[in-house]
């Protein structure tokens, strides 16, 4: 069993994280400020090929293995919490898919401008009436000809309003009995899109969450992905992916945490001492520390089950579910360690609180982490 | 020449190309007196240039016993390899037990070649340089592995032992007209460098010379955060007619100038009063600031080893009290 | 225009720590990097290299793991590196360093019309590797420099010395040692890095393949030798004042008042 980083995984975390630091860290107080998704920065990240970080260099990625991909995606998180949702979502539920259900036309002609970064990738699941239950959507995709027609509303997209390529969830059997989901490419261009306001959220600010909106949009037949059917098992194999990048950002966040509650402890004086020499502030620094290792161990061992093609899906519900969870308390009680400072916005810590609260609620809510993780241990 | 066997004792490379060169020079004298004292030999500087008459007497004023000088139209400007031409055959005729030169931009260049042509060990920017009571051999302490530790170095087989030392280190002795001294030219054989052409050499504009008088300096370091945090500092400085001064990461994020680098690689500075702000004290950066006559340090880590050297320590946000001063200082000018 | 580089891995942290008891370096945590300033002499290679051509070789001296650092040099384009690695090297001084290095660049085939170093480490930092190559190579040096233009055979050069910003011309081959300001280091792209590690190859070289003696090498070809490492006395004993900001800038004022800098009734002396 090894737990030490390799060589590459070593360096490539010191290059996310220089990046991050020195680009992505400032511009996370002007997203959050002003709500703005940095165009440029997003363009350099391309170039970086932080868009493509575990798609195979012949179509345009890195090529990265899925630990380094976490690690990729804790670091942008631990500086910008918001790029982090940016480059986990794009990466872990509209480049993975496309990959690995995608044909190679679609490969060619969709993946490699969503895999180099030139268009931004979406996933669109989530309708006002179908969360959770992702086979309550309504949207439908009815065929006509050589073509489909598709119908419906979907709302918080993630990097919707930035988007170029979006993965749409459709019912290719609307009016009947038992739906069928089926998963369409439908270009952000393409008649009948029709983009929402960005919604206005508590944290995460800066990311292009809006509506999207399907309107007689006439798509074509090579723009199904996998087969007409496969929508849910498409879902679920991208879900599981997808929580190991979220899992990866709750981490990021948590560790955020961490870095600025002990600093702040150490530096703030009280009663004639830094208040990190008080058993009260060390319990939470020490608690605090050590779940962020357990979080951090969680993810990296399910993305290294997903490196090895074994099953994953219970591991990553559990680091998803333990990470989020451990972003919110870190936040919590970094607050509390900040005192009325930590309530101000003159420090981060009240934004990584308003970032982490979503990680235990989008890309499945830990109540649903549970369920998948309690069948699992039925079914083993 | 039968002063041979005279030369073998302690010699320092004369560099007095501008005011600071040649004090470093003048420490070096007065240390390697003390040295050769304890050896029981003399003390040789040396002076290469094209008219270095008047450096030769200056040498002997502050406390060399003899000179070597040499005089060339191709030794008129430093060049490493030109003078490492003169130099090198010197050492091999005269075998000096020890070899100091001070570590400016021209001393770091040039001894280490030399070192090299000869043989023999070289320690770099040293803070202490003694003669060991056992051995004779000279101890010479230098900061290693960038920051709280000293390294104690020494070069037991080989000769000269060489080391290079940082400005404002050592004390220079006061200019003793009266003091006797010989002046020596032996012959000398100048092969000029042909394969590096000084095309320009202009003496930099800037308030460099200002910062090394400063009777006030203000020192920033890392802590502040950013470059807009930094230029609070020239609004301090201005309040306290003092000058502004740089660790190496402030430099290395391009907040300021590089002439404004402490320390190390950079100056050293002797002011009444010293604040220094945001600035751990890696010894890089103290060994410039040492030889100040108060030191004020402002930082929020109360473990800072800044602290060790401050006679007064101020724990605190450097950011959060920089505004908060320079209302104060306003409010009473 | 084929240029050398030669890089050194070294802590990643501004100052090491000690054990103070042991007196050891703590190096649990501390990851290893490539010297800053290398990496600023490696990008101003790659720039040299794309305008006129030929190819950019690193080079390092220091243990195994100094891989890392090779293979981050050619993720980010160095085209070849070299590992120069072996028992007998460890332990040495800036003279057997800089003769290990010089022997490997004199084995490159073609011989490096420049070699490039970075001005000084941020460990050990005394600068004394770049011109104890150029001596042994017998090439002409220049330390400190912050700006090179390519001419038709010669370089340009600029650099500040001692207060004086100098413009040189140095003939090839030649060997700079470069500051920050030479040019600013890019960030590197993920996918060359996962190249760079999976499928690059990195040459070693050992002693034998140098030809290189044990007695000229490492601890024993080394002139200096560290007798004691020590941590530097506290230079004062001052007081350490914490408190409110107001607080701490009365108790700055106060000094300033008794270091006669400011008047203490009626405000500012000059």
């Amino acid at each position: 069993m090894r737990f030490e980083p390799t060589m590459k995984q070593a360096v490539i975390r010191r290059t996310a994280r220089k990046y991050a630091e020195e680009v992505l860290a400032p511009a996370a107080v002007e997203m959050d400020r002003t709500g703005q998704f940095p165009q440029d920065i997003a363009d350099e990240m391309a170039e970086l090929k932080y868009f493509g970080l575990e798609i195979p260099p012949e179509y345009g990625g890195a090529g990265l293995d899925p630990v380094s991909y976490a690690i990729v995606v804790e670091e942008i998180s631990r500086a910008n919490a918001a790029m982090g949702l940016c480059v986990a979502v794009h990466n872990g539920v509209a480049a993975a898919p496309m990959y690995e259900f995608g044909n190679q036309f679609q490969r060619k002609k969709f993946l490699v401008p969503v895999a180099t970064g030139k268009k931004i990738g979406t996933f669109c699941l989530s309708e006002p009436n179908a969360g959770s239950d992702a086979s309550a959507i309504e949207t439908t995709a009815v065929r006509d000809n050589k073509d489909y027609i598709l119908n419906g509303n979907k709302v918080f997209v993630t990097n919707g309003h930035v988007s170029g390529t979006n993965l749409i969830f459709a019912n290719t059997r609307p009016g009947e009995k038992k739906k069928e989901y089926t998963v369409f490419f439908v270009e952000s261009e393409r008649e009948g899109v029709e983009k929402g306001p960005l919604e206005e959220l508590m944290g995460m600010r800066g990311n292009p969450v809006c509506p999207i909106t399907l309107h007689d949009c006439r798509v074509p037949e090579e723009n199904l992905l996998g087969e007409q059917g496969q929508g849910l098992k498409i879902a679920f194999a991208t879900l599981n992916g997808g929580r190991i990048g979220i899992a990866a950002q709750a981490l990021g966040i948590a560790q955020a945490c961490l870095d600025v509650s002990l600093r702040y402890a150490k530096e703030r004086h009280q009663f004639g001492r830094s208040i990190a020499q008080f058993g009260a502030i060390q319990k939470h620094l020490a608690d605090m520390a050590t779940q962020v290792e357990a979080a951090r161990l969680l993810v990296y061992r399910a993305a290294g089950l997903r490196d090895k093609g074994l099953e994953y899906g219970m591991e990553s519900a559990m680091a998803k579910l333990y990470a989020s969870k451990i972003a919110v308390d870190a936040a919590r009680i970094g607050i509390q360690i900040h005192g009325a400072y930590g309530y101000s916005k003159s420090y981060p810590i009240e934004r990584y609180y308003r970032d982490a609260k979503i990680t235990e609620i989008y890309e499945g809510t830990s109540e649903v982490q549970r369920i998948v993780i309690a069948r699992s241990l039925m079914e083993r | 020449m039968d002063t041979s066997h005279d030369l073998e004792g302690v010699w320092v490379f004369g560099d007095y190309r501008n005011y600071f060169q040649n004090r470093v020079t003048l420490q070096l004298i007065a240390k390697a007196r003390d040295l050769a004292d304890k050896l029981d030999t003399r003390v040789i500087a040396l002076a290469l240039g094209d008219k270095v008459h008047q450096w030769a007497m200056e040498y002997v004023a502050h406390g060399a016993d003899i000179v070597l000088a040499a005089e060339h139209p191709d030794l008129k400007s430093y060049q490493v390899e030109t003078y490492c031409s003169v130099v090198a055959p010197w050492v091999e005729a005269f075998q000096p037990q020890v070899f100091l030169a001070g570590a400016t931009s021209f001393g770091r260049e040039f001894f280490p070649r030399l070192a090299k042509r000869l043989h023999t060990g070289l320690s770099a920017d040293c803070v202490a340089l003694e003669i060991d009571p056992e051995t004779g051999l000279l101890l010479q302490t230098t900061p290693g592995f960038g920051g709280e530790l000293l390294a104690e170095i020494v070069t037991p087989d080989h000769r000269p032992q060489m080391a290079t030392v940082h400005p404002g280190v050592f004390q220079e002795r006061p200019h003793d007209p009266g003091a006797v001294g010989r002046i020596l030219y032996p012959d000398v054989d100048v092969v000029p460098e042909t394969r590096v052409k000084l095309i320009r050499s202009k003496r930099q504009q800037t308030r460099q010379a200002k910062l090394e008088e400063a009777q006030v300096v203000i020192a920033g370091g890392r802590g502040l955060g950013s470059k807009e945090n930094f230029e609070r500092l020239y609004e301090l400085a201005e309040l306290l007619e003092g000058e502004v001064g740089a660790t190496r990461p402030v430099i290395g994020s391009g907040w300021t100038d590089k002439e404004r680098l402490l320390g190390q690689t950079g100056k050293t500075v002797k002011p009444r009063l010293l604040i220094s702000i945001g600035a751990s004290g890696a010894v890089q950066y103290t060994t410039g600031i040492l030889g100040s006559e108060n030191i004020v340090a402002i930082n929020r880590d109360p473990q800072a080893p800044i602290f060790n050297m401050a006679d007064l320590g101020l724990v605190g946000d450097a950011n959060t009290l920089l505004p908060l001063l320079i209302e104060a200082l306003r409010k009473r000018v | 225009m084929n240029i050398a580089v030669c890089i050194k891995q070294v802590p990643d942290t501004p100052s090491i720590r000690m054990d103070r008891e042991r007196m050891t370096i703590i190096r649990d945590g501390v990851e290893s990097v490539i010297n800053p300033l290398d990496y600023v002499a490696l990008q101003a290679a790659l720039d040299l290299r794309d305008r006129k051509g030929g190819e950019v070789v690193v080079i390092t001296m220091g243990p195994p793991q100094s891989e890392e650092a090779l293979r981050e040099a050619i993720a980010a384009g160095a085209d070849r590196a070299i590992l120069v690695t072996g028992a007998a090297f460890s332990g040495a001084d800036t003279l057997a360093t800089s003769h290990v290095l010089a022997v490997a660049i004199s084995k490159l085939d073609p011989f490096p019309d420049l070699v490039l170093c970075g001005a000084h480490t941020t460990d050990s930092d005394t600068a004394h590797v770049g011109p104890q190559m150029a001596e042994e190579l017998n090439l002409p040096q220049i330390c400190g420099v912050n700006e090179i233009h390519m001419e038709e055979d010669y370089l340009t050069v600029k650099r500040l010395s001692d207060g004086f910003v100098e413009t040189l011309q140095v003939s090839l081959p030649a060997l700079l040692t470069v500051t920050q300001e030479l040019c600013s280091v890019g960030h590197l792209p993920l996918g060359d890095l996962q190249i760079a590690f999976s499928e690059r190859e990195i040459t070693q070289w050992g002693p034998e393949d140098l030809g290189l003696k044990e007695e000229e090498v490492g601890l024993r070809g080394s002139a200096t030798q560290v007798w004691k490492l020590s941590v530097p006395p506290p230079r004062r004993e001052g007081d350490l004042i914490s408190g409110s900001p107001q607080t701490l800038v009365d108790h700055l004022i106060r000094k300033l008042e008794d270091l006669s800098i400011l008047d203490e009734e009626d405000g500012y002396k000059s």
